[in-house]
Order: structure tokens, then C-alpha cells, then sequence
């Protein structure tokens, strides 16, 4: 009687759980798919009503966006490459620098890597104003190097790839590359790199997505209209020109996240995983 | 052997140089010019004869309504979205790691829960603003649900604007917490539970007594990363309404008010400096505060 009780009991409060689940996937979905929906639907069909249903209008819409006059290729050209030259910069220089602090037993090694973990805790995006100034001072305001270049010294990432270097137990390889004769820069580019792969992979991923979304630092530094990035871009799809065009106006904000939820779509196990693991200490 | 590798140690320097030149040139230089400058009263107009005022743009930002009333915005904005944050995110990890429960799918659920935090919040902002709008869907449902007697301004009610943005920050940031959280409930060793059982352990009982003090690295861990990024909250109450944290100052952050200064039409690049100190301060006054209070108190 007790044990029927206790399961009777399960199975209420998995169908209870199972609810909640889904209460909070529709708060979650909802607005992300309605977004997706109207971008395929006409103006005059989203002004009658709402619907969670695609339609047929995408190719019209698409040709409202264009027509007065954003330049979403160029947009997307821009973005593309600062997101790809960020993604680069960030993996190889946190690889590195991890690499730095795995491998070789110096003196200030426990103070760096300690060093490196409060880095990442400092809210950088409040000297925007002094960063300005100075990249103002040195000529690199409206230049891509302003956004790209400081990534030479990403203490998350450095952080990210110090824990997967650590799961990673190269020291017997690195011994025996010594043995053979491999220079210590050959060892890290030739069998350090290959080897983690899969962590400067789940990296790359996250470098790529942060730069593609990051709207603060470029809405300061990048001024000429012809090297903006997406995110400043969809601003202007708020502006009087496009005040009506509802259908032209989702399609944008669909078209610029879209790159996004492809990558998510084939690589969310390691986007999940890479998440709990820069959390995750020892 | 292991003066073979004592050789070698001094390459340790070689391989993180990089990573301290471009630290002291593209983050510890600009943190120290922010500070420079918040003594001084320059502006774009007049950067070559720029004075020393000593803590003047201080006292004026300390007398200033505006600039506590964006503190106080940030920190309500802030700590709105982070209760329900964890509290959602420590439920739905405890219902993901239940051995009796044993929910199906789990890697998809929190893979879709965690969805949102990866979409531009640009985008975010304009979808809400545009689903929010007066003839967006939000109406359309709630006029023809009966909900509402007729359409309202949502974006012009300092309430539902607030609310608003504590609900985007939710969204966003949740699926994230949970992942975390649940990365570290799952490091604890199921041992400890068996054991807890054999004694006759209530359910409550063993989460008030293993996860929640095993648990607690994790939990200091997103209370400040969460406290950090919150008192730099701009994009989505920045994009959302007209870039001055309209309704009626209502959703005007920090970094808002500091851009305000940045961007106004002399540029007040001295002023604007001083609001991003004296948030770098506080930010990590309280950071640090968390840590010191939270410790572990070994007896």
C-alpha cells in the first residue's frame, strides 16, 4: 500500500514537472519563434492577427529590407570578419597563454594563473571612455583593430583553455617531442594544437558568438556607417524608413540571428558542455 | 630529468608575454586613462586644454538625481532578474539531477533553455520593442483574449518597461544558470546521498545539508559573475526604448548614463569617465564584499 502510495505519488509529480517544463520552453520559444513566423509573413498579415504559423511572404519581405537602402550584406560582410578575426586572435593567444601556464613550472605561475581568474571578474566594459580616448589618441577609432586587437588578452578564454589543458595530461608527449629534439614553440604548434582541437573548437564557438552579438564597444568605436556591424545595423531598422514595413522589419532580425542558430543547432552539446566547464573548477 | 625541465622553465614567460603586452596596452592603460580622466573636465572640443579639477566631476555626479536614480534603476533591474534567476534555475537543476523523477531529455531541455542567451541583444531588444509595440501581437492577443478593454502603451508605463527588461534579463540568463548549476550539483558524489539515505534522510534534509553547502563555490561564483555584468547592463534597456531609459528615466542604467554623457553634444569625456569609476568601484566593493562575507569559516 506504502510502496503504491510512493509511486502514485512519482508519477503526479513528474506530470506536475512536466507541465512547469513546458510553461517555461513556451516563455522561452515563443518569442524567438513569433519572430521567425512573421519574418515569412507580409505586413498586412501581421497588422490582422497573430499567428504561430509560417507564410509564404519571405522573398517579398526580403526585397522590402533592401530597398531602402540598408546594406545588409555589407553588414554581414563586416561582421563576419571581425567575428572571424576575433575568433582566431582569441583561440590561438588563450591557447598560448594557457599553454604557458600548464606546462612549465616558473616561479609566478600559481600568482599568474590566480591573477588571471580575478581578471575575469573585472568589469572591463567601464573604461570604455579612457579606451576610447587612447585609441582616439593612437588613431584606432573606427578601425576594426580596436575591436579585435584586445582580444590578444582574453582572461576567459585563457581560463576556458587552462582547464581543458589541464584534463588533458600532455606532459609524457611533450617529454618525449623534448627527447626527439621538437623546440618548445614547434611542440605547442605541432602537438599541443591538434591535440585540443576539440576545446580551442568549443572556444572558437563561443569567441565567434560573443563577437557577432557585441553591439557596446563597437556602437562607441566604429563611427563610418559603411563599417558598421549587424548589431548597429538592426538599429536602423527601427528608423522612420522602415516604420510600417513589419514583415521587412522581422525578416532583418531574423536574417541576423539566423547564423547563430545554425551554429547552436550542430554544435550545442559542446556549447552546453563548454559552459559548465568554464564554470566548473577542479 | 628534472633539470632538463628546469631549462626550460624560463619559456613559460615567452608563451603568456603576449598576453601581458596586449593586457597592459588594451586593458590596464585604458582602465588607469579612465581614471586619469575623471579628474579633468575634458570634452571632445577641448581635449588639448583639458584641466585638472581634482574630484569636482565626483561631487557634481554624487549631487546629481540622475546618476543615483540609474543606481538605483541598475541595482533593482539587476537584482529583480537574479532572484528569480537562481531560484528557477536551482529548481529545475534539482528536478533534472532527480533519481526518482528521472526526467526525460534532459540535454534538450536545458539546450533549449539555454537558447536565448546566445541570440544578439540587439535583436532581442527590437523583437521585444516590435512585439511590445502598440499594433504589435502582444495587443492583438490580449484585446482579443479579452484581457485587455482595449490596446495600451506598454513601453511608455515606467512599470511594464522595468518589468519588461527584468523579464528579457531573466530569459536570457537563465537557461546559463542552469547549466551551471547543474554542472555542479552532478560534481557532488552520489556517496554522500546514499549514505545520507541509509541515516533516513528526508529529501529536504539532504538538500539543505549536501547540495546547498557543496553547492556553494558554485552559487558565490554566478552571484558575482551575474552582479558584474548586471551593474554593466546596457543593451537591452538602451535599445529597447529610446536610448535614454525612457519611460521617464525609468530603465536608465549606469552604462546608459555614462554613454548619455559620452555621446552628448560637447562630449563629456571627464564626466562620463567619472560614471564608469565610480561603478568600477562599487561593482567591485560588492564583489569583493560577497566574497569576504561568504567564505568558508573553518572553525
Amino acid at each position: 500500500m506504502n510502496e503504491r502510495f510512493y509511486k502514485f505519488n512519482t508519477v503526479l509529480m513528474r506530470v506536475g514537472v512536466y507541465v512547469v517544463l513546458v510553461v517555461i520552453l513556451t516563455v522561452t520559444i515563443a518569442p524567438i519563434w513569433l519572430l521567425m513566423v512573421n519574418a515569412t509573413r507580409s505586413t498586412t498579415e501581421i497588422q490582422q492577427g497573430l499567428s504561430f504559423f509560417p507564410s509564404v511572404h519571405l522573398l517579398e519581405n526580403y526585397k522590402i529590407l533592401l530597398s531602402k537602402g540598408l546594406n545588409l550584406p555589407r553588414g554581414f560582410a563586416n561582421s563576419l570578419f571581425v567575428a572571424a578575426a576575433s575568433t582566431a586572435i582569441t583561440v590561438y593567444f588563450s591557447m598560448l597563454t594557457a599553454y604557458g601556464l600548464v606546462v612549465y613550472e616558473f616561479k609566478a605561475r600559481q600568482t599568474v594563473s590566480n591573477f588571471i581568474v580575478v581578471l575575469v571578474l573585472i568589469p572591463t566594459q567601464l573604461s570604455i571612455v579612457g579606451f576610447y580616448q587612447y585609441m582616439s589618441r593612437l588613431g584606432l577609432t573606427d578601425n576594426y583593430a580596436s575591436l579585435i586587437l584586445p582580444l590578444i588578452a582574453n582572461a576567459s578564454g585563457v581560463f576556458f583553455c587552462k582547464q581543458y589543458l589541464e584534463s588533458m595530461m600532455i606532459q609524457d608527449l611533450i617529454d618525449a617531442a623534448r627527447i626527439d629534439g621538437a623546440s618548445e614553440l614547434a611542440i605547442f604548434h605541432l602537438i599541443m594544437m591538434p591535440l585540443a582541437l576539440p576545446g580551442a573548437a568549443t572556444l572558437g564557438i563561443f569567441a565567434f558568438v560573443t563577437s557577432w552579438n557585441n553591439f557596446f564597444n563597437a556602437f562607441i568605436l566604429i563611427t563610418s556607417i559603411n563599417k558598421y556591424t549587424l548589431p548597429m545595423l538592426v538599429q536602423t531598422l527601427r528608423g522612420d524608413v522602415y516604420r510600417t514595413e513589419y514583415g521587412a522589419i522581422y525578416l532583418g532580425l531574423a536574417i541576423t540571428i539566423a547564423p547563430i542558430l545554425v551554429i547552436y543547432a550542430i554544435f550545442s552539446r559542446y556549447i552546453v558542455s563548454g559552459i559548465a566547464m568554464g564554470a566548473v573548477k577542479e | 630529468m628534472s633539470a632538463f625541465r628546469l631549462k626550460k622553465e624560463h619559456y613559460g614567460y615567452l608563451f603568456i608575454a603576449p598576453f601581458f603586452i596586449a593586457f597592459l596596452i588594451f586593458g590596464l592603460y585604458p582602465l588607469y586613462n579612465t581614471f586619469a580622466l575623471s579628474f579633468t573636465d575634458m570634452t571632445m572640443m577641448n581635449s588639448s586644454s583639458a584641466k585638472f579639477i581634482g574630484l569636482k566631476n565626483f561631487t557634481r555626479l554624487f549631487a546629481d538625481d540622475v546618476f543615483m536614480k540609474a543606481v538605483r534603476n541598475t541595482w533593482l533591474l539587476w537584482t529583480l532578474n537574479f532572484i528569480p534567476q537562481i531560484g528557477v534555475a536551482v529548481l529545475l537543476s534539482v528536478w533534472f539531477t532527480n533519481i526518482r523523477l528521472k526526467i526525460k531529455g534532459v540535454g534538450i531541455w536545458r539546450a533549449l533553455f539555454f537558447l536565448p542567451n546566445l541570440l544578439m541583444p540587439a535583436v532581442v531588444a527590437s523583437l521585444f520593442y516590435a512585439l511590445f509595440s502598440f499594433y504589435g501581437p502582444v495587443n492583438q492577443f490580449m484585446v482579443r483574449a479579452g484581457f485587455l478593454p482595449q490596446a495600451i502603451h506598454y513601453l511608455q508605463d515606467a512599470a511594464i518597461a522595468r518589468g519588461l527588461v527584468i523579464f528579457i534579463q531573466w530569459w536570457t540568463w537563465f537557461g546559463q544558470t542552469v547549466i551551471i548549476v547543474m554542472a555542479g550539483m552532478t560534481a557532488i558524489p552520489v556517496t554522500l546521498y546514499e549514505a545520507a539515505m541509509v541515516d533516513g534522510a528526508t529529501a529536504s534534509q539532504m538538500f539543505n545539508r549536501i547540495t546547498l553547502p557543496l553547492l556553494k563555490p558554485i552559487l558565490i561564483y554566478i552571484f558575482v559573475t551575474s552582479l558584474v555584468g548586471g551593474m554593466q547592463m546596457f543593451d537591452i534597456p538602451f535599445l529597447l526604448t529610446d536610448g535614454r531609459g525612457s519611460p521617464s528615466s525609468s530603465i536608465m542604467t549606469n552604462n546608459i548614463l555614462m554613454y548619455m554623457k559620452f555621446a552628448s553634444a560637447k562630449g563629456h569625456i571627464g564626466a562620463a569617465s567619472s560614471v564608469g569609476v565610480a561603478v568600477f568601484i562599487m561593482t567591485c566593493v560588492c564583489a569583493l564584499a560577497i566574497f569576504y562575507f561568504m567564505r568558508e569559516r573553518d572553525k
